[in-house]
């Protein structure tokens, strides 16, 4: 110890600096609650508050939960949990088909340095535009449905899953490809025969990896209309029905628990 | 090969089953007419004005980043503990780190969205809903993602300090932490930039921000969305920049 003790203390002394840096954070975040509107009655109640909510949470609403009883069964949360299960699934499969051709657009091995950074920019747009925002404009052309949030999870998804298409194909063996341009093979053959066997494992990887997030979007879409199981969590939740709201939580976390498996059991076994 | 492609489409016809599609009533033109009235001033507005009110939204887009950055930092200083406690190397016993993974799951897999709308029941509308949704978001990520890094340390050195008769803490703040850190500050940068995003809507469902402009204008006000969303977009795509470009320093 004592050798090791004087080491250390010969080490230079960055504490100050250290002090004056998290001293700075600190303040930061305390000046972040300057006029968030703390109400101290809530902050009060928030025991009771925390209690009763979890002693209704925990009474799942079965009827509501498979539909039956009172509700139908187009009510019931299985139902909504598939539906929103669908858009994701459906809204991944179109996402992925139109990113194909923005990932070969923007990869620069295919379509070289000037218009690959066209395409990257595209992607860059498509993928910072917020998605709820996006299914409130779509909300207006498709109404108040599940296919509105279909196309916006496909057309969101494009940014990102064209983002890594891209990537997966720079990142490739050119090799086939100059083989094929020796041959004298044109644009198409080359990437039917030299590119797509090579990033298919790929472009499966990166597709169920975003079906996770989309599962996650598309329990949120509801809210502004979008089909799925948000639209009855912000209705239940203007009604502070507890035992609604936490069956449906119930209902998302082992959705998304059981998609999270298999998405990752699934991309285990392709790469 | 082909069975995978036949699941596929075995699925897309089961899912399809749930999603309405009926032609006769979509409104194409709605759609423009909805683009125009949020690109364009509303009735005798001048773009000047379009403009102008941008400005009126610093201090919406203050609340944004004040419950970005709380957000960030809180949840993830909350997060190192978690994230140690579930590192296999570190922590050997099961009995420990499964229960742990546990919880970190269960706050991952909650939509931060999900998460503000219980906040707002709790403390009401505005920005700490948002602070509070945010943290246990981050909270999820961080442990999730700094826990896969604790796992993947070299613990050569770590053993080594064990060996020399260094107490646990003494061999995770001096082999352990150091191979740690500079990861730790690139995600801490990185989740930042998730929760900007993220918090930009979350004013939807009350969690204040510059979100909850959308939602007070969507009935009637249609060209302060537009001029809100435009906002929104160069600040996501600014703060996008800075990160990559931190980020691309620091390694």
């Amino acid at each position: 110890m004592s050798r090791a003790g004087e080491m250390l203390k010969q080490k230079p002394r960055k504490w100050v600096a250290n002090l004056i840096f998290f001293a700075i954070i600190v303040a930061t975040v305390i000046f972040c609650f300057t006029g968030s509107s703390i109400n101290l009655y809530r902050l009060s109640t928030i025991g009771t508050s925390l209690r009763i909510m979890f002693t209704k949470m925990v009474n799942l609403n079965t009827d509501f939960l498979l539909g039956v009883g009172v509700y139908q069964f187009e009510e019931g949360v299985i139902y909504m949990a598939l539906e929103t299960l669908a858009i994701a699934f459906i809204g991944t499969f179109i996402g992925a088909i139109l990113a194909i051709p923005f990932g070969f657009l923007a990869s620069s091995t295919i379509s070289g340095k000037v218009v690959s950074k066209i395409g990257v920019t595209i992607l860059v747009i498509i993928r910072v535009f917020p998605e709820i925002v996006l299914a409130l404009v779509l909300v207006k052309g498709f109404g108040m449905n599940a296919l509105t949030g279909v196309l916006t999870i496909g057309l969101h998804s494009i940014g990102m899953l064209g983002k890594l298409f891209s990537e997966a194909i720079d990142n490739m063996d050119k090799s086939p490809i100059e083989a094929l341009d020796a041959v004298g093979a044109n644009r198409w053959q080359k990437i039917r025969f030299g590119i797509l066997p090579q990033v298919a494992a790929d472009i499966s990887s990166i597709t169920l990896y975003r079906f996770d997030i989309n599962v996650r979007s598309a329990t949120i879409l509801g809210i502004v209309g979008a089909g799925g199981l948000g639209a009855s969590l912000i209705i239940a939740s203007y009604n502070w029905d507890w035992d609604t709201l936490g069956t449906i939580l119930v209902a998302i976390i082992v959705m998304v628990m059981l998609v999270d498996a298999v998405s990752s059991y699934l991309r285990g076994k392709l790469v | 090969m082909w069975y995978v492609v036949i699941a596929v489409i075995v699925l897309l016809v089961i899912f399809a089953q749930f999603i309405p599609f009926d032609p006769n009533y979509f409104m194409f033109d709605q759609l423009g007419v909805i683009l125009k009235k949020m690109f364009t001033p509303k009735g005798n507005r001048t773009w000047g004005d379009y403009f102008a009110y941008m400005w009126t939204l610093r201090g919406a887009l203050l609340d944004t980043m004040k419950m970005s950055f709380a957000g960030t930092v809180i949840g993830s200083v909350l997060a190192v503990p978690l994230a140690v406690l579930s590192a296999k190397n570190i922590v050997k016993l099961p009995v420990i780190y499964i229960p742990m993974r546990f919880i970190m799951n269960i706050f991952r897999t909650i939509p931060a969205m999900v998460l503000a709308i219980i906040a707002v029941l709790f403390v009401g509308t505005g920005v700490l809903s948002g602070i509070i949704a945010i943290t246990l978001f981050s909270f999820g990520i961080m442990a999730k993602m700094l826990y896969e890094v604790i796992e993947t340390i070299d613990m050569n050195p770590y053993e080594a300090l064990e060996s020399t008769g260094a107490t646990r803490m003494e061999s995770f703040r001096y082999a352990a932490l150091p191979q740690i850190l500079p990861v730790y500050v690139s995600y801490l940068i990185y989740i930042f930039e998730i929760n900007v995003r993220t918090s930009a809507v979350l004013g939807f469902v009350g969690a204040g921000g510059i979100g909850a402009v959308i939602s007070d204008n969507i009935l009637y006000n249609y060209d302060r969305v537009g001029a809100t969303i435009i906002l929104i977009f160069f600040v996501i795509l600014f703060v996008q920049f800075l990160s990559n470009y931190v980020r691309g320093k620091l390694q």
